[in-house]
Parts: structure tokens; C-alpha cells; sequence
């Protein structure tokens, strides 16, 4: 017990003793604290430290080291290069690969405080100086870009010449107003090239340093301040102006030419769709509609008849669609006088060959297209508006198929008949006229055979089809013409012969007699072998004088197709004969043929000349008036 | 006859060319990476050879580096070795320069032999390390695997510089004064902690030591082949 409350009043005491002198402020100053130790160059170093609270009294700090395998204890050599509470260790006193102990003492008039030791081996504390001088070269070599080339130099302290002390760099860069540092670790070389700035901006550089083992980072380097030029930039504002005017020239050049060969430049390249071309048509009096002109275009002279054809003895041959109508030849011995008629000169021209080039369509073609024609010479007003009319139509269209061609209108009241004109000096009204002699086989099968109701006296049928030869009254010749039958096939053409008796100079259907024409001699004197039909009776053999066959002499050709064919010699033998040079391309064939008759009746300029054999009439030796 | 000479001409040409070729390129026709002991004329540079020295160098430094860090990290907080390692290393026997002054003071020679003493006073050590270092408990691979790198990458390092040595003073028998290593007992005390310290102690000095020589050797480098100019 005794004890105890000894020691408790002993501590009461010191506690009493210690209160008091803090309340009065001294003591012992706290013991320092070594902050830190740094070599800059590898070659020196210095130690700082921190102090503790200096216990009301000033405080001396003293720094005492020792080296590793010595005893020997040395206080620090230099306390004031370094500056307050460090100790400089200058190069004679800082060895490496030694461990330093090293503590400081704080010591005042209380006491004194010992900081702890510190070990440091001066090879692991270096931190160098910032490198210096920090430049920036543009290179621009021949074939590379342009390329930024930034150099530096080492802390001037540090030896890396000699090799004692081998440095690393790096080196960071932003944009003027960029937030983020980019780091390039640069290795122990002192340059670096930059090629991939964005021209123009502006950057900032910096580089710090640090040895190659151990050691820390120096401090960044001062800022620089690069500026990319913009040479680059032109560069390439150069290559858009050239491009730029380059291309305006082209377009002023492609303006240009446009411009000035526009419409050429539009045919080569959108050219003009040909349209349909017919030899001897033109497509323009086509659609003004003037038949005469264009009648004078395709070489049909004189069509339609004019006042000059008031002279002329036409004579006219209907065809008649009916098988009953077999019209026996008259012999119309005293049938002096015909009617002319008038044949239209065939001029041979190109135009408008169409679709009826065949040869042999193009001659039935030409019998129809004569045919047609022929009616339409007449004075009778109505014939002539008839004609017109049919003319019109038949001049459009084209026989493409199978149709009753000669649609014989046996019941046109009316007779149109073709004035029986006086022909003129040369053309003595003995003559008679025949229809187109195809002498076989014409088969104006075809169907589309919508030949113009040229009709004369058949204004109202105008679908019909009639090659229409008016005999005259006084046609004294007794022919028979061949009907056309449109659905048979044959291909016998009956050419009508009006009756001598009919006096009428207008047609008359029914009493025309039907002549087959059965060859065509083709000489001098062109002469027609009309075929006996089945009214043999009636029949006359006609006969050339001179030749043993039964010829009829073609005296002329009318409207291109209308033979005039001279009058029986033993009835009247006319001198005159009329030798129309005339072209008329007639297609006599012989023997039967089926013929697909496409032809266009509307061209008797179609009906080309035909070269061909002795049995073809040459209708070239037909001429009518000139 | 025009043709013979012709070809004559070609087989002449031809033959120049070969002979010509065997007797240019009869130097240049083996590059060995290293020259065999002894010889005199040897394909690889003296700059070469420090270049190479130098890597080999740094790369065990930088290893020992490691290491030593590694352990320290791992056995040896709080126990203090530090303030033990003060004892010195088995090489301290060896004079070495301590600074800059020292060092280039120093001849060449000197330290090149003074680098090659310094590297074979560590084989024996770096051997045993490297075995020993196995038996730590729980020792991490990277501990384990970097020591056996050490061990050979020195091997490699000593042969470089044996063939510098011969190539600077050929013909002079270097000194073969090193130190003998005979801390292999206290790597295998029973105790743990002055085992461990054992370990501490020798990684230490191996740190210290591959600074030395790397840093005598590119010192040596820039003196020798850089004429004190890098």
C-alpha cells in the first residue's frame, strides 16, 4: 500500500512538473523529419528536412550522416546552398553505391530531438534539371511532305557526354485549346519528328527527363508554342483554283459548241425517225389533198381527165364481178367509131413504190390503176366527181388481200359512162378501148382490192370495184373482157365489150361482151389475142393481118390500163393506129396462178415498164396523145 | 569463227567474273556473331561489342531491379533488413570507383578488368540464387524465373566482355582477381527470417552491382568508341 501511493504521488508530481513547463512553452524541439534527398546531376545531392515544433526556443538542426561500412559519423558539410533545413552534399562528400544514414538533430535550449534515420544510396535519388533549349525546324524535303523537326538539349548539369549519366525524355503536346496532353516517350535521343499536325493550330510542347535506372521525372520543360504554317493549306487551295478553272473553261467550251452546232449535234444524236417513203409519192401533196398535183407528181398526166380529154374517145370496159355475165363478144363490125380513151401517159418514175413492188402485182396493179384512171375521163360532171371520189379513195389504198376487185356494180342505176369523146385527129373513134388485159390470170382476188370506186355510175358503191370501159355506142367491135372474178381463182379477165347495140355512150353493163384476152403478142403493132369464150358464137376471130393467129392489134393504151385495141380488120380497118409510147407495165402472164394481189391501185406511176417476155405487152410502144 | 571467238569471250568473262567474286567476297562470305577466342581479325566491331555489352548490361540491371523490389515488397516490410544491409557485400573487397571522378580517372584497362572481376565474383552466387530462391515458401514465379534470367544473361555478359578485353588489350592476361562468394550457408539457415535476410542481403548487392558494371560499361563506351561525346 505504501508503495503504491508512493508512485502514484511520483506520477502526480511529474505530471504536475511536465503541465507547468508546457504552460510555461519550452521544451525540446520536436524531432525534424527528413523530407527528402535529391542528386540533380548524379554528382551532388542534397537532403531537406522539416522541422517539428521548435518548443518555444530556437531550435538548432544539425544533419549528422554516416556511410555504409564506416563508424565514422560526419556532420553535413554545407547547410546553405541548399537553403533553409537542407544540407548540400557537394561532390567530394557524396559517394555512390553507399547507403547514407542520415538524421538530424534538433536541438534548443530544452533539449534535443533526433529525427530518424534516413538511408539513401545516392544512385536511386537523381532527378535532373528540365532539358533546355527546345527548338523547332520545318523541314521540307523534295518528294515528302513537310514534317515539323522539335530538338532539345539536356539539363546543363547533367553529364552525358562522358556517359555517367544516361538520360531518357519525353515529351507532351496539346492543341492551344485542347484539355488532354498527348506523351510521347522519346528514348535518349534528343530530336523528334512530328508529321501529322493539323495545319494552321497552334500547340504547345514539353518535354522532362529522367536517368535510364532509378531516379525520377524532371520538371516539364518551359512551354512552346508551335505554329503549323499554312503553306500547306495553300498548296492546296492552289490545286481547287486550277481545278475549278479548268473545268469552267471546259464548260465554256462545251456552251460554245452547243451553240454553234446544236442542231447538228441534236441530229447525230437524236436523229430524225424516217417515215415511210413511197417512190413518187410525196407525202406532202398527199395531205394538202390537190389531186392534181399530185396526180402530175406521180406522173399521171393529165389525170384527171381535163378539158383536153373531152377529145378523146374513151371508151370504157366494165368489169363485172358476176359469173353470169358473160358477156358474148359482139361483133360490132359496124362499130366504127370508139371512144378513145384516153391513157394517161405512165411515166416510169420511182416514188412511191410501196408495198407493190412485185412484179407481177405491179402489172395488174397498173391494169387496175389504168383502169381506174380511165374511167374517170370524162365530162360528165358526176362522173368526174365520182371519179374524184374514187380516184381519192383508190389513189389511198392498197390491195393487200383477198376482195372482190372488180366488183362490177350491176346495179348502179346509173350509168356513168365515159363521154363518148371524139378523139382527137390521131385517134379515130373506131378504137376501141379494153381494160387492162391481164390476160390470165389476174387474180384481183385480193380482197382488200378496194379500189377506188372510181366508179363511173357507181357513186354508191364505192366499195365496189369496177374497171369500167365504156364502149362506145358506136363501137362497132364486139370484145369480150374478162371479169375478174374476185373470189375464183381465175385469173381470166373478161374484158366487156359493150353490145353494138348499145348506143349509149355510157356504160352499159350488160351489154358489154367479155373478150378473154388470151396472149399478147408483143411486137410493132402490139395485138391482143383475145380467147374465144364460151359463146363461141359469137365470137369473131381477130386477126392480125399478117398472122395466122387470132390477134388483136392493141392500137393504144388508155389510162394505163385500157388497151385500145384496133378494130376488127374485117370490119373496119383503121389506119390509124395509134402507137402511144406509153409505158404501161402489164403482167400477162399465161397459165394460171394464184396471185396474192397487194397492189396499190393508186399509183399508175407504179406500173413500171415491164422487159419481159414476147408475151408481155410492151406498153411502151402505146403512147396516147404524146 | 566470228561465234568461237565469241564464245570464248564469255567463258573468259565468266571466269574473271567467279574468280573475281570468290576473291572479294571471301572476307565478307562468313559474319560470325562472335569471334572465336583468340583471333585477331574478327568480323564484329569493338562498337558493336560494347553496343551489345552494354544491352546485356542494362537488362540484368533492370532485372535485378525487379527482383529486389518483388522481394522486398514481399518478405521484407517491417523486418528492418535494410538497417542490416549495411554490412556489405561479398564484392566490397574489389576497389571500385565510388563516383564520377573516380571513374574517370581510372584506366581503361583497369576497369574493364575491374568489370570482369565484379562479373565472375557473381557466377557462383547467381547460381545459387537461382536454385535457392526455389526453396523460399511460396515464392512467386516471377522471383523465380527472374533469377534464372540473371544467372544466364551474366553468363553471356562475361563472354562479351572477355572478347572486348581480348579485342582492347590483347594478348595481357587480366586480372583475375575476384571475390569469393561464401554467403551460401546463410541462404540455407534454418531460420526463416535470417534466411530471408540471407535473400535480402544478396538481392541487394545484386542491384548494386549490376548499376556498377552498367554504368563502367557505358561509361567506357562513350569513352572508348564515342570519344567522350554521346
Amino acid at each position: 500500500r505504501s508503495i503504491k501511493t508512493s508512485s502514484g504521488i511520483q506520477i502526480i508530481i511529474n505530471c504536475l512538473a511536465l503541465t507547468s513547463l508546457s504552460l510555461t512553452g519550452e521544451s525540446p524541439p520536436e524531432k525534424p523529419t527528413i523530407i527528402k534527398c535529391r542528386s540533380p546531376e548524379k554528382e551532388t545531392f542534397t537532403c531537406w528536412w522539416k522541422p517539428g515544433s521548435d518548443g518555444g526556443h530556437p531550435t538548432n538542426y544539425t544533419l549528422l550522416y554516416s556511410k555504409e561500412g564506416e563508424q565514422q559519423v560526419y556532420e553535413c558539410p554545407d547547410y546553405r546552398t541548399a537553403g533553409p533545413n537542407s544540407c548540400y552534399f557537394d561532390k567530394k562528400h557524396t559517394s555512390f553505391w553507399t547507403i547514407y544514414n542520415i538524421t538530424v538533430r534538433a536541438t534548443n535550449k530544452m533539449g534535443s530531438n533526433v529525427s530518424d534515420p534516413h538511408y539513401v544510396d545516392v544512385t536511386y535519388i537523381v532527378q535532373p534539371d528540365p532539358p533546355v533549349n527546345v527548338t523547332l525546324e520545318l523541314k521540307k524535303p523534295i518528294n515528302t511532305k513537310p514534317y515539323l523537326v522539335l530538338s532539345w538539349s539536356p539539363p546543363p548539369l547533367a553529364d552525358v557526354r562522358s556517359g555517367w549519366l544516361t538520360l531518357e525524355y519525353e515529351l507532351r503536346l496539346k492543341p492551344e485549346e485542347g484539355e488532354e496532353w498527348e506523351t510521347v516517350f522519346v528514348g535518349q535521343q534528343t530530336q523528334y519528328k512530328m508529321f501529322s499536325l493539323n495545319p494552321g493550330k497552334k500547340y504547345i510542347v514539353q518535354i522532362h527527363c529522367k536517368p535510364d535506372h532509378h531516379g525520377s521525372w524532371s520538371e516539364w520543360s518551359s512551354e512552346k508554342y508551335i505554329q503549323i504554317p499554312t503553306d500547306f493549306r495553300v498548296k492546296d487551295m492552289v490545286v481547287w483554283i486550277i481545278v475549278g478553272v479548268l473545268s469552267s473553261l471546259i464548260c465554256l467550251i462545251m456552251s460554245w459548241t452547243m451553240v454553234l452546232k446544236g442542231y447538228r449535234m441534236i441530229a447525230f444524236i437524236l436523229p430524225p425517225v424516217p417515215g415511210p417513203k413511197i417512190k413518187g409519192i410525196d407525202t406532202h401533196l398527199l395531205e394538202t389533198g390537190k389531186s392534181e398535183e399530185l396526180l402530175s407528181a406521180l406522173g399521171c398526166h393529165g389525170f384527171p381527165p381535163t378539158s383536153d380529154c373531152e377529145e378523146l374517145l374513151i371508151e370504157y370496159l366494165e368489169v363485172e364481178d358476176s359469173e353470169d355475165q358473160q358477156l358474148m363478144p359482139s361483133h360490132d363490125n359496124g362499130h366504127p367509131s370508139k371512144n378513145a380513151k384516153m391513157i394517161p401517159k405512165e411515166k416510169d418514175s420511182d416514188s412511191g413504190r410501196g408495198s407493190c413492188d412485185s412484179p407481177s402485182v405491179l402489172s395488174e396493179k397498173c391494169r387496175e390503176s389504168r383502169a381506174l384512171p380511165s374511167t374517170l375521163q370524162t365530162q360528165d360532171v358526176r362522173d368526174v366527181q365520182e371519179n374524184k371520189e374514187g380516184k381519192r379513195s383508190w389513189e389511198t389504198e392498197c390491195i393487200a388481200s383477198e376482195q372482190k376487185i372488180l366488183l362490177f356494180n350491176n346495179e348502179s342505176t346509173k350509168e356513168t359512162t365515159w363521154p363518148a369523146t371524139q378523139l382527137p385527129d390521131n385517134h379515130p373513134p373506131m378504137f376501141a378501148y379494153h381494160s387492162i388485159v391481164d390476160a390470165h390470170k389476174i387474180t384481183m382476188t385480193t380482197t382488200n382490192v378496194n379500189i377506188a370506186s372510181f366508179l363511173v355510175g357507181n357513186e354508191e358503191h364505192k366499195s365496189q370495184y369496177s374497171i369500167t370501159e365504156t364502149v362506145h355506142d358506136d363501137m362497132e367491135k364486139q370484145r369480150e373482157m374478162e371479169n375478174l372474178h374476185s373470189k375464183t381463182d381465175q385469173t381470166t379477165m373478161q374484158v366487156i365489150k359493150t353490145r353494138p347495140n348499145d348506143k349509149s355512150p355510157f356504160l352499159n353493163p350488160k351489154l358489154m361482151d367479155y373478150v378473154e384476152v388470151h396472149k399478147v403478142r408483143q411486137d410493132k403493132e402490139t395485138a391482143v389475142l383475145l380467147k374465144h369464150k364460151e359463146n363461141s358464137g359469137k365470137r369473131e376471130k381477130y386477126t392480125v393481118p399478117g398472122t395466122s393467129k387470132e390477134y388483136t392489134k392493141v392500137s393504144t393504151v388508155v389510162d394505163h390500163n385500157i388497151l385500145v385495141l384496133m378494130p376488127d380488120s374485117r370490119i373496119h380497118h383503121t389506119s390509124v393506129i395509134q402507137e402511144p409510147a406509153m409505158e404501161m407495165s402489164q403482167n400477162l402472164q399465161q397459165g394460171q396462178a394464184e396471185k396474192n394481189m397487194s397492189y396499190c391501185l393508186t399509183v399508175p406511176s407504179e406500173c413500171k415498164r415491164e422487159t419481159s417476155g414476147s408475151e408481155y405487152m410492151d406498153p411502151s410502144s402505146f403512147m396516147p396523145f404524146k | 569463227s566470228r561465234t568461237k571467238t565469241q564464245s570464248t569471250e564469255q567463258c573468259l568473262l565468266l571466269v574473271v567474273l567467279l574468280v573475281s567474286n570468290m576473291l572479294l567476297t571471301k572476307e565478307g562470305v562468313t559474319s560470325l556473331p562472335i569471334c572465336p577466342n583468340g583471333s585477331v581479325n574478327c568480323q564484329v566491331s569493338l562498337g558493336e561489342l560494347f553496343d551489345r555489352a552494354v544491352k546485356l548490361s542494362h537488362y540484368i540491371h533492370f532485372l535485378s531491379s525487379e527482383i529486389f523490389n518483388e522481394f522486398d515488397e514481399r518478405y521484407a516490410q517491417g523486418r528492418g533488413f535494410i538497417t542490416k544491409a549495411v554490412n556489405g557485400c561479398h564484392t566490397s573487397s574489389l576497389t571500385t570507383p565510388e563516383d564520377k571522378e573516380q571513374a574517370q580517372q581510372i584506366h581503361h584497362e583497369d576497369l574493364l578488368n575491374l568489370i570482369l572481376g565484379v562479373l565472375r565474383s557473381w557466377n557462383d552466387p547467381l547460381i545459387h540464387l537461382a536454385s535457392e530462391v526455389q526453396r523460399i515458401k511460396e515464392a512467386p514465379d516471377t522471383i523465380l524465373w527472374k533469377a534464372v534470367e540473371i544467372e544466364e544473361q551474366n553468363k553471356r555478359l562475361l563472354e562479351g566482355m572477355e572478347k572486348i578485353v581480348g579485342r582492347v588489350h590483347p594478348g595481357e592476361i587480366g586480372n583475375d582477381a575476384y571475390s569469393q562468394w561464401e554467403g551460401l550457408p546463410s541462404l540455407q539457415l534454418a531460420d526463416e527470417d535470417s534466411r530471408l535476410f540471407a535473400f535480402y542481403n544478396l538481392l541487394h548487392c545484386l542491384r548494386r552491382d549490376s548499376h556498377k558494371i552498367d554504368n563502367y560499361l557505358k561509361l567506357l563506351k562513350c569513352r572508348l568508341i564515342h570519344d567522350s561525346n554521346c
